[in-house]
C-alpha cells in the first residue's frame, strides 16, 4: 500500500500554520505524529492534497507550569509527557494512558493532541483529560478559545475544532490536596492493544468528615466518545470512601451511564459489564492514592 | 557417550552478523537492473461469475509494459497435493473468494502499476455467498466447485480395531467439542518473489518461499517449462510457518509477467493481501468420545472433525487426515476411529500451519485425559505415563516410536514446574495445567507421488585445502538450518565450524523437499552427514595410501588427523605442502598433521574432492487408504506446564509460567533448539488466547493487519523453562529429530488445563478472549446457583 501524492508544509511557527490551514481550506490536514493519519491516508480512508505538519513549531511540544495549571503542548508525545515529572507528579491517570498507547515506537511519535483530534472513544489519554477538567486551547488567526474537554467531541472521529482552527495544547488545572486519580484499560492483549473499554477516575475527599467532596468519572469505548459518567459520580458525593460506594457506582456507570455497541473487537453485553468492575478498581485506586498523596 | 566438538553446543548462527548487522538480504532488498513492479488485481467480490475483463485502456496506460489474464496464464490447474489441483493461476469462469486472482500488471513503477489495475474492468454477475461450513452444506447451498457435490473438499473414514464394542467395556467416557479460529501465520516478512529470463530462455525466480522445490516443479508445470529451465532460489526468508510451503499465484504470474516483457519482474504482498491469500491453519470443529477403564487404561478414541476449508483444496486433503492420523499416539490406543470432512466455502483457502492438521485435536484430547484423571482421582502426569506408548511401539495406525522420550519430558516437566507442590494447592483463580504432544519428524512422502530422494547434498573440499563447501537445496527460512547443517558437516568432517562455508535454498543444488513437516534437520541432515563422511574417506583414503597407513586407523578430529595408534612420519607430506607456499608466515608446524594439509594432498592426488550425500526415509506406513500421511522416520515429543492467573471479575487470563520439555533426540545446536521451544509456545499461546481471522458478512478480513489480529507481544509472553530432553534417534543424524512443530502441540492444552484448574470452568471454545473467559466464568456461576 503505498501513500497517496499530496504537497508537503511544515511551517515553523503557530502563525504560519494558521495562515497556511486558512489559505489551503478544509482540505488541508494536520500532521502531528501521524501515527492515526498517515495509516488512514495509506488506507485511502481520508484524502488530503495537502498535509501541514506540525513538528517543526517548538512551541507546541513544550510543558510549562503556570500558577495552578499545566499547559501541554498538543504535540507532545505520549513518551515524554511520561517521563515529565510534572505529569507524573500531578497526573498519573494521564501518564497511565500514554503508557498505554501503542508501543514503544508509537508513544515516541504519537501526541497528545494528535489522540485527541483521532477522537477514537477507546482512545488512551481522553479519559484521563476529562477527569482531569483538561480545556482544549484552539486557535484561529484572529482569535483563542479555550473549551473543556467534556464538550470537546462530537461523535467517533469528530471533535468541536474548527476548519481554521488549531489545537495548540491543553491546560491542566492540578489537582489539589487530598486528591487521586487513576486509569485502567482493559483489551485482549497486554499491549499494542485497542481498548475495549477504559476508565479514568478522579477523587477528592475531605480529610475532616472522611467524605468524598468532589469525583470525576469518564469513560472510554462505551459510547460515540469519551464520556463522563454523571450518575456514578453524583452517587459517590458525600459518601465515605470504602469498597461499597465504589461498587455502587461502578454499578451506576454500567447501568445508567455508558452506551456501548457490538463490533468485531467485544460485545455491548462485555463492555457493559467491564465498565462496572473497571469503575469500580479505578477509584479503589484513585482513593489509595489520594490517601497516601496525604501521608 | 559420542563426545562432539561442534554438535551439541551452543554455537552462535551462522547468519547473526548478517541479521544483526541488517545486511542480510531478503527477496524486497533485491533489485535488478531494468527490473519491472507487479501488482495483481484480486476479486472484490466473496463469488460471481465472470462476465467479461477489459484490460484496454490498463494496456494503454504510459509506462505499462503488460496486463495478463487467464488468457496468458493458461488453464493449467495447480495446487499443492496432484490429486486435488483446483487452483489456476487467474480465475477463468468465476471467482471464489474475495481477493480471488484475475490479472496481473508489470510496469515501470508501483504507482503506475497500481494506476493500471483501477483501469481494469471486470464485469461480474454476483453469485450467492457462503461463508461458514454450515451454510455451505445446507440443502441447495451455493455450489464453488462443479465437481465437488455439497461443498465436500475432502472426507475420511478411518476405524482402527473395533471402537464400538472397546467403548462397550469401559467404565469412564468422555464426550466433548471443541472448536478454534482460522489463524494467520503473522510471519515478519510478508511474501514477496522476483522473476526474470536470462538470453537462454532460463527462468530464475527468486522468492520468499520454504520450498523452492516444489515451487520450481509447479512453475514448470504451470508455464509449459522443463524443470531444468527453472531455478528457484530462495534468499534470506523471514518465516512461514507453512504458508508459504506451495507455489503461489503471484510466484506464477510474475514469472508470466517477466516472460512476457521479458524483463525482470518483482511483486510483493501486502500485508492486508497476506491475509487475503490466508493458507493458515483451519477452523476445525472436533468431537472427541475418549473411553477408559477405571483404573486409567484408555480403550478407544471415538473423533469427529469439520475443517472449514475456504475457496480452495491448498493443503487441505494432507491436512484433514492428519488431523485424524496424529491421535494415534502418543498413548497405547488400541481402538481409533475418525470420520473427518473438509468443506469448501467463499472465504480464502486454509493450509498448513505449524503443527499441520494436528494441534486442535490435540487440545481437545488431552483436556479429556485431564477429565479422565480428575474422575478417577489420578494424578493427570501419572494417568499419561501409565498409558504411554515406549519406544519401538507402533500405534494402531502404523506410526513407529523409533525413540520416545515423552516419559522423561513428563517427569522434567513436573520437577521443572515444581507440579507435586503447586498441583491442588493453588488458589482461587491460580491454576496449573498440563499436556503431551508429539510431532513427525518430515513427511514420510513427497506431496507429489515419487522414489525421488528427499534431499541430495555435495559438499566440497576446496581446492586449497582449507575450508568445506556445503551445497543444498533446502531452505533456512529463520530456523536456523543452515547453522545446524553447517555444525553437521564440520562434525562429521571432523573441522571446525569456522571452516564450513554453506550456501542453500537453490534447486541448481541439488533436491531438497525444503522446510515443513520439520523434516530438514533428520532429512538434510543425514544427506550433509553422508556428505561430510564421503569427502572425508576421500581424503583419509589417499592419506592412507601416502603413508601406507591402514585406512580404519584415520580420523579426523579439531581440525588434525588423528592416528589410532603410533603416528607415522608425515614430513614428506608437510614439506609437500610447505614447498608449495614459500612465503607463507603460517605454514603448520603443529605435532598433528591438519586437515588442510592433507586435504590439499588429496587434491594434488585425486583432484577436486567431492563428496555428496542423499537422503530417503525407508518404507513407511500401512496399507490402508491415507496410511502415508503421519508417518515419519521419526517423532519428536513434548510435554508442557502452564500456570496461570485468571482475573475472575474481567475474564482476562495472565499465563505466568510455561515449563516447556522437548525430546528432540539429539540437539545439534541447543540454543536454536530452545528458541524453536519458545516460538512455538508463544505462537501456541497466540492461537489460545488473541488470534482469530474476522471476517465480515460479504467475505472480507476485517481486521487484516497486525494491530488488530493479536499475536503475542513480549508483555504477552510469559517466562517460558525450556528443558532438553534427548533420546538418541535410531533413523536421525547424530540421533536428532524435529523440534519446529512438536513444541506446539502440548501448549494450548496446558493453558486449558490451567484455566480449568483456576476457574472450574472448561472453555470449548478458542481463543480465550477476556470476554469468553468472562461469560464461561458467569455461565458457571448461573448454574452452581441453581
Amino acid at each position: 500500500m503505498l501513500l497517496p501524492t499530496f504537497e508537503f508544509h511544515e511551517p515553523l511557527s503557530i502563525k504560519d500554520a494558521l495562515k497556511l490551514k486558512k489559505s489551503l481550506g478544509e482540505d488541508a490536514k494536520l500532521l502531528a505524529g501521524g501515527t492515526d493519519l498517515l495509516v488512514h491516508l495509506k488506507k485511502k480512508l481520508i484524502t488530503t492534497n495537502n498535509l501541514i505538519s506540525l513538528s517543526g513549531i517548538k512551541a507546541l511540544s513544550l510543558i510549562t507550569k503556570e500558577k495552578n495549571a499545566v499547559i501541554i503542548g498538543s504535540c507532545t508525545t505520549m513518551t515524554q509527557l511520561s517521563s515529565t515529572p510534572i505529569i507524573q507528579k500531578n497526573f498519573p491517570a494521564l501518564k497511565a494512558g500514554c503508557d498505554n498507547l501503542g508501543t514503544h515506537l508509537i508513544r515516541n511519535r504519537a501526541t497528545i493532541g494528535g489522540n485527541a483530534c483521532n477522537a477514537s472513544p477507546a482512545g488512551d489519554t481522553l479519559p484521563a483529560l476529562l477527569i482531569y477538567d483538561a480545556l482544549a486551547l484552539l486557535e484561529t488567526s484572529d482569535k483563542k478559545r479555550e473549551i473543556p474537554m467534556a464538550d470537546f467531541f462530537t461523535g467517533p472521529g469528530k471533535s468541536c475544532i474548527q476548519p481554521d482552527e488549531i489545537l495548540t495544547g491543553f491546560r491542566l488545572p492540578i489537582p489539589g490536596k487530598n486528591s487521586g486519580a487513576h486509569y485502567i484499560q482493559l483489551g485482549k492483549r497486554k499491549s499494542s492493544e485497542i481498548n475495549l473499554v477504559n476508565v479514568a477516575a478522579f477523587l477528592k475527599y475531605d480529610p475532616d468528615t472522611k467524605k468524598i467532596i468532589d469525583a470525576r468519572i469518564a469513560l472510554g469505548s462505551v459510547a460515540a466518545t469519551p464520556i463522563r459518567s454523571p450518575k456514578a459520580e453524583s452517587t459517590l458525593m458525600g459518601q465515605t470512601p470504602e469498597e461499597a460506594c465504589f461498587f455502587a457506582a461502578g454499578e451506576m456507570a454500567r447501568r445508567e451511564d455508558c452506551h456501548p455497541i457490538d463490533d468485531f473487537r467485544g460485545s455491548a453485553r462485555y463492555r457493559q459489564a467491564m465498565v462496572g468492575v473497571l469503575t469500580k478498581r479505578t477509584l479503589t485506586r484513585a482513593y489509595e492514592l489520594a490517601r497516601s498523596a496525604c501521608i | 557417550m559420542n563426545k562432539f566438538d561442534v554438535i551439541s553446543t551452543r554455537a552462535h548462527r551462522i547468519d547473526t552478523p548478517d541479521k544483526a548487522t541488517g545486511q542480510a538480504m531478503f527477496t524486497d532488498d533485491l533489485c535488478r537492473p531494468g527490473q519491472l513492479y507487479g501488482v495483481l488485481l484480486q476479486s472484490p467480490h466473496p463469488h460471481a461469475r465472470i462476465l467479461s475483463i477489459d484490460t484496454s485502456k490498463a494496456v494503454n496506460l504510459p509506462g505499462v509494459k503488460s496486463v495478463i489474464t487467464h488468457e496468458q496464464a493458461g488453464y493449467i490447474k495447480y495446487g499443492v497435493s496432484p490429486a486435488r489441483y483446483d487452483e489456476t493461476v487467474f480465475a477463468i469462469d468465476k471467482v471464489r473468494y474475495v481477493g480471488d486472482e484475475i490479472a496481473a500488471v508489470a510496469a515501470v513503477s508501483l504507482d503506475i502499476a497500481l494506476k493500471a489495475l483501477s483501469l481494469i474492468k471486470v464485469k461480474y454477475e454476483l453469485l450467492p455467498a457462503v461463508f461458514t461450513v454450515e451454510d455451505a452444506t445446507k440443502k441447495g447451498a451455493p455450489q464453488l466447485h462443479e465437481n465437488s457435490p455439497g461443498n465436500l473438499c475432502a472426507e475420511v473414514h478411518q476405524e482402527f480395531g473395533d471402537v464400538a464394542a472397546a467403548l462397550k467395556t469401559c467404565d469412564i467416557i468422555k464426550t466433548s467439542t471443541m472448536k478454534n479460529k482460522r489463524q494467520d501465520g503473522a510471519f515478519i516478512e510478508m511474501q514477496g518473489c522476483l522473476a526474470e529470463f536470462d538470453n537462454r530462455g532460463l527462468l530464475t525466480l527468486v522468492s520468499s518461499t520454504q520450498v523452492p522445490h516444489y515451487v520450481q516443479r509447479t512453475v514448470a508445470m504451470v508455464l509449459g517449462m522443463d524443470v531444468g529451465k527453472v531455478r528457484v532460489k530462495k534468499p534470506y526468508v523471514g518465516a512461514g510457518f507453512g504458508i508459504k510451503a506451495a507455489a503461489c499465484p503471484m510466484e506464477l504470474a510474475c514469472c508470466i509477467l517477466a516472460r512476457e516483457t521479458k524483463k525482470p519482474v518483482k511483486m510483493n504482498f501486502t500485508r492486508e493481501q497476506v491475509f487475503m491469500y490466508s493458507r493458515a491453519r483451519h477452523q476445525f470443529t472436533h468431537t472427541i468420545t475418549t473411553g477408559a477403564k477405571k483404573d486409567g487404561t484408555l480403550m478407544a478414541i471415538k473423533h469427529e472433525c469439520c475443517l472449514d476449508g475456504g475457496a480452495y483444496t491448498s493443503f487441505g486433503i494432507a491436512t484433514v487426515y492428519y488431523t485424524g492420523s496424529l491421535l494415534g499416539g502418543p498413548y497405547k490406543i488400541a481402538n481409533m476411529s475418525y470420520d473427518g470432512k473438509r468443506v469448501y466455502n467463499n472465504k480464502p483457502a486454509c493450509g498448513a500451519q505449524r503443527g499441520h492438521g494436528a494441534v486442535i485435536a490435540r487440545a481437545l484430547f488431552e483436556q479429556q485425559m485431564d477429565m479422565i484423571a480428575e474422575e478417577i482421582g489420578m494424578d493427570p502426569m501419572e494417568l499419561r505415563i501409565k498409558n504411554m506408548m515406549d519406544t519401538g511401539d507402533t500405534t494402531c495406525n502404523d506410526l513407529n516410536m523409533s525413540s520416545f522420550g515423552m516419559s522423561e519430558c513428563i517427569e522434567a516437566v513436573r520437577i521443572g514446574s515444581n507440579w507435586d507442590k503447586k498441583k491442588g494447592n493453588m488458589p482461587r483463580g491460580k491454576g496449573i495445567g498440563m499436556a503431551c504432544g508429539f510431532f513427525v519428524s518430515g513427511a514420510g512422502y513427497p506431496i507429489y507421488r515419487s522414489d525421488t530422494y528427499h534431499g541430495t547434498v555435495i559438499i566440497k573440499l576446496t581446492e586449497d585445502g582449507g575450508t568445506a563447501l556445503v551445497y543444498t537445496a533446502s531452505a533456512e527460512i529463520g530456523q536456523g538450518s543452515d547453522t545446524a547443517f553447517a555444525m553437521i558437516a564440520a562434525e562429521a568432517l571432523g573441522i571446525p565450524l569456522d571452516n564450513v562455508r554453506l550456501a542453500s535454498g537453490d534447486t541448481d543444488m541439488g533436491v531438497d523437499l525444503g522446510a515443513y513437516s520439520s523434516r530438514q534437520t533428520l532429512m538434510t541432515g543425514h544427506a550433509v552427514k553422508q556428505a561430510a563422511d564421503h569427502a572425508k574417506t576421500q581424503v583419509l583414503e589417499v592419506l592412507a595410501e601416502q603413508l601406507l597407513v591402514p585406512l580404519e586407523k584415520l580420523d579426523i578430529k579439531k581440525g588434525f588427523i588423528e592416528f589410532a595408534g603410533d603416528t607415522p612420519d608425515f614430513s614428506a607430506l608437510r614439506t609437500r605442502y610447505i614447498k608449495e607456499h614459500r612465503g607463507w608466515i603460517d605454514n603448520p608446524d603443529s605435532k598433528k598433521l591438519t586437515f588442510k594439509e592433507a586435504s590439499r594432498i588429496a587434491f594434488l592426488e585425486k583432484g577436486s574432492i567431492v563428496g555428496t550425500g542423499k537422503y530417503k526415509p525407508h518404507n513407511l506406513g500401512g496399507k490402508f487408504k491415507g496410511a502415508a500421511v503421519g508417518t515419519s522416520p521419526a517423532y519428536g515429543c513434548s510435554a508442557q506446564v502452564a500456570e496461570v492467573t485468571v482475573d475472575m471479575e474481567t475474564g482476562q487470563v495472565t499465563i505466568d509460567n510455561i515449563t516447556d520439555a522437548h525430546d528432540c533426540g539429539k540437539a545439534i545446536n541447543l540454543t536454536a533448539v530452545e528458541g524453536q521451544m519458545e516460538g512455538s509456545v508463544s505462537m501456541g499461546i497466540g492461537e489460545a488466547m488473541h488470534e482469530e481471522v474476522i471476517f465480515n458478512d460479504k467475505g472480507q478480513v476485517l481486521n487484516n493487519d497486525l494491530a488488530e489480529y493479536k499475536i503475542v507481544t513480549s508483555v504477552d509472553m510469559p517466562r517460558v523453562k525450556t528443558i532438553v530432553v534427548e533420546s538418541c534417534e535410531p533413523n536421525g543424524p547424530y540421533g536428532a529429530k524435529e523440534v519446529g512443530e512438536g513444541a506446539i502441540m502440548p501448549t494450548i492444552p496446558a493453558i486449558l488445563n490451567a484455566v480449568y484448574n483456576a476457574t472450574g470452568v472448561r472453555i470449548n471454545e478458542l481463543p480465550l478472549t477476556p470476554e469468553r473467559v468472562f461469560f464461561a466464568i458467569q455461565d458457571y456461576k448461573a448454574k452452581m446457583a441453581k
